[in-house]
C-alpha cells in the first residue's frame, strides 16, 4: 500500500468522541447537554462559560522564571501562527475568541532547566468570566518542568497548547487547587516532537465544578507520552477529566493512568480516556487506566475509557478502569496489626494516593497534594495520628 | 425570605400536564394530576434531563423522563421503575389566590412520605 492510500484511509474516521478542531465557534454550537461528550456535564453550573462576553480579564500572574525562559503576550493571530493546538469544544474555542491576547511561554531550544518553571494563577472573584489562552514551547532538544497552579475563586475557561520539540523532555503539571466556588473548563493540547518524552500531571482538588480536556497528538515518530492524574471529589463537587491520545505517527507511546477518591453526598467525578490508533500509527503502544475509591455514601464516579483501533500492527493497546470502595481485606490486615480503624482507612487511602503522587519528581508539589490530601481525608476519614507524611 | 414562593398561575399549568418555570434559581416542574397539583424538581436523577420535557401520567400520578423512560412518583419523588434509582425532590406546594406556591426549603423527606 502506497503511503497515499494510508493517508487517505486515515482522513476517514468518524467518531462522536473527538470533534474536529476549529477556531470557528459555529463549529462548536451550544450544546444541549445530550452530546456524547457533554453528557455528563452539568452544564446549568458553567455559569456562562459557554456563550460568555468579550473579556480582558486576567487571572493574576505571578512566576519564577527561570534563566533562559521568555514569558510575554502576544496577539491570538500570532498564537495560532505559532502552531498552537487548536479548540475541540465551545468553551476553549471561546477562550481564544473572546480573551484579546494570549501568553507564550518560550524555553528556548537546547535549554537544561534545572529549576521547574513555576506559574501561580489566581483568581479574585467567583463573580467574572476570565478567559485563558496559554501557548508553551519547549524547543528542541530542551529539557524543562513547568507548573501551573490555579488558586482563588474564578469562572475560568482557558485553551493552553504545549508545543514539545523534537527529542525534548517536558514534565508538564497543572494543579487546580481553587476555591469552593471556582469554575474551570480546560482544554490542554499537547502536541509531541519526535522522539521527545512528555509527562503531565493534572491534580483535580478544589472548586465547584473543573472539567479537563487533555489532548494529545504526535509530530513524528518516537515520542512517548504519560499522562498521570489524581482528584479528590467533595460533596456536590464535579470533577470531569477527559483525555484524547490520537495516536497519528507509528511507534509512538503513551500511558495514562488517573486515581480518584470521592466523600460526602453529591461528589459526581468523570473520567473519559480515548484513544485513536490511525492505521498509520504502526508499532504504537498505548494503556489507559482511572481507578476510582468511593468513600462514602450518596458518591458517583463515571469512567469510560475507549479505544479506537485503525490498524493492528501494533505492539500493544489496553485499558482498565476500576471504582469500588475500601477493600475489607486489607483493612482487616492493618487492623490486625494494632492498627485503629479510622487509622486503617486513611493509611489505605494515602497508599492509593501516594502511588501517582511520588511520579511526580517536583518535591515540592508532591509535599503540597500530599498535604492536600490529607486534608481532604480529615473530612471524613479522619486526621492522622502522627504529623503528615 | 418566606417558606412558600410564587411558582406560577394556576390556569398557566395545563390539566394533565406540566409547566417548567423558575423559583428563586431553582428549575421546578408544576404538574396538574387527577387529584391535584403537585411540584417536583425539574430533573432526573439519572441523567440530568429536564422532567417537564416528558410525558405525565395525570391519573397515576407520575412524570417520565423523556430520554431513557424513567417515571416518577409525583406523591414522593421515587422512582417507579429503572434507569433511575435515586428520589427526585418533591416541594410541598399549595394555591393562594389563583398562584401555585412552592416551599422550595421543605422538600418531602422519607419519613413524611
Amino acid at each position: 500500500m502506497s503511503l497515499n492510500n494510508v493517508v487517505g484511509a486515515v482522513e476517514t474516521v468518524k467518531s462522536h468522541l473527538h470533534p474536529v478542531p476549529s477556531y470557528d465557534l459555529a463549529d462548536h454550537p451550544v450544546p444541549t447537554g445530550r452530546e456524547e461528550v457533554w453528557r455528563f456535564t452539568p452544564l446549568k453550573r458553567l455559569r456562562g462559560l459557554l456563550d460568555g462576553p468579550q473579556s480582558d480579564a486576567h487571572l493574576k500572574w505571578d512566576a519564577d522564571v527561570p534563566e533562559g525562559v521568555t514569558v510575554r503576550e502576544i496577539s491570538a493571530h500570532e498564537a495560532a501562527e505559532l502552531g498552537e493546538t487548536k479548540p475541540t469544544d465551545r468553551p476553549s474555542a471561546l477562550a481564544i475568541a473572546n480573551g484579546g491576547s494570549a501568553v507564550l511561554v518560550d524555553i528556548p531550544a537546547e535549554t537544561q532547566l534545572v529549576e521547574p518553571l513555576l506559574v501561580r494563577l489566581s483568581g479574585s472573584t467567583p463573580d467574572d468570566i476570565v478567559w485563558g489562552h496559554i501557548v508553551v514551547r519547549i524547543g528542541r532538544h530542551a529539557k524543562a518542568t513547568v507548573v501551573f497552579e490555579h488558586n482563588g475563586s474564578a469562572i475560568y475557561g482557558a485553551t493552553t497548547s504545549v508545543l514539545v520539540g523534537d527529542g525534548a523532555q517536558l514534565d508538564f503539571a497543572s494543579l487546580q487547587l481553587w476555591e469552593d466556588d471556582a469554575v474551570h473548563l480546560g482544554q490542554v493540547g499537547i502536541r509531541i516532537g519526535r522522539d521527545a518524552q512528555v509527562r503531565t500531571f493534572q491534580a483535580s482538588l478544589g472548586g465547584d465544578l473543573i472539567r479537563i480536556v487533555e489532548n494529545a497528538e504526535y509530530d513524528g515518530p518516537g515520542g512517548d507520552l504519560k499522562m498521570y492524574g489524581l482528584y479528590f471529589v467533595d460533596a456536590a463537587q464535579h470533577i470531569e477529566h477527559r483525555l484524547f491520545v490520537d495516536h497519528n505517527a507509528p511507534h509512538t507511546k503513551s500511558n495514562a493512568v488517573y486515581k480518584g477518591g470521592l466523600q460526602g453526598n453529591g461528589a459526581h467525578s468523570v473520567w473519559v480516556g480515548d484513544v485513536l490508533i490511525r492505521k498509520i500509527a504502526e508499532g504504537i503502544e498505548t494503556y489507559e487506566t482511572n481507578r476510582n475509591l468511593v468513600l462514602t455514601d450518596g458518591c458517583r464516579a463515571d469512567s469510560v475509557p475507549n479505544l479506537e483501533i485503525e490498524t493492528g500492527e501494533i505492539v500493544g493497546a489496553g485499558h482498565a478502569s476500576a471504582t469500588g470502595r475500601f477493600d475489607d481485606e486489607q483493612l482487616f490486615y492493618l487492623q490486625s496489626r494494632g492498627i485503629s480503624s479510622d487509622e486503617a482507612r486513611r493509611l489505605v487511602v494515602h497508599g492509593f494516593f501516594a502511588d501517582i503522587i511520588r511520579r511526580i519528581g517536583i518535591p515540592e508539589v508532591e509535599q503540597r497534594l500530599l498535604a492536600a490530601v490529607e486534608d481532604e481525608l480529615a473530612q471524613h476519614v479522619g486526621a492522622p495520628l502522627v504529623g503528615t507524611a | 425570605m418566606p417558606p412558600f414562593q410564587s411558582a406560577c398561575a394556576y390556569a398557566d399549568v395545563p390539566e394533565g400536564g406540566v409547566l417548567a418555570v423558575n423559583v428563586d434559581g431553582v428549575a421546578v416542574a408544576i404538574v396538574h394530576a387527577d387529584d391535584g397539583v403537585y411540584a417536583i424538581f425539574d430533573e432526573c436523577s439519572h441523567a440530568a434531563i429536564a422532567l417537564s420535557e416528558g410525558d405525565v401520567d395525570a391519573t397515576g400520578c407520575e412524570i417520565e423522563c423523556w430520554l431513557h423512560g424513567s417515571r416518577f412518583d409525583l406523591r414522593t419523588g421515587k422512582p417507579t421503575n429503572l434507569p433511575a434509582y435515586e428520589p427526585v425532590p418533591v416541594y410541598p406546594c399549595k394555591l393562594e389566590g389563583d398562584t401555585i406556591v412552592v416551599d422550595l426549603e421543605n422538600p418531602f423527606t422519607d419519613s413524611e412520605i
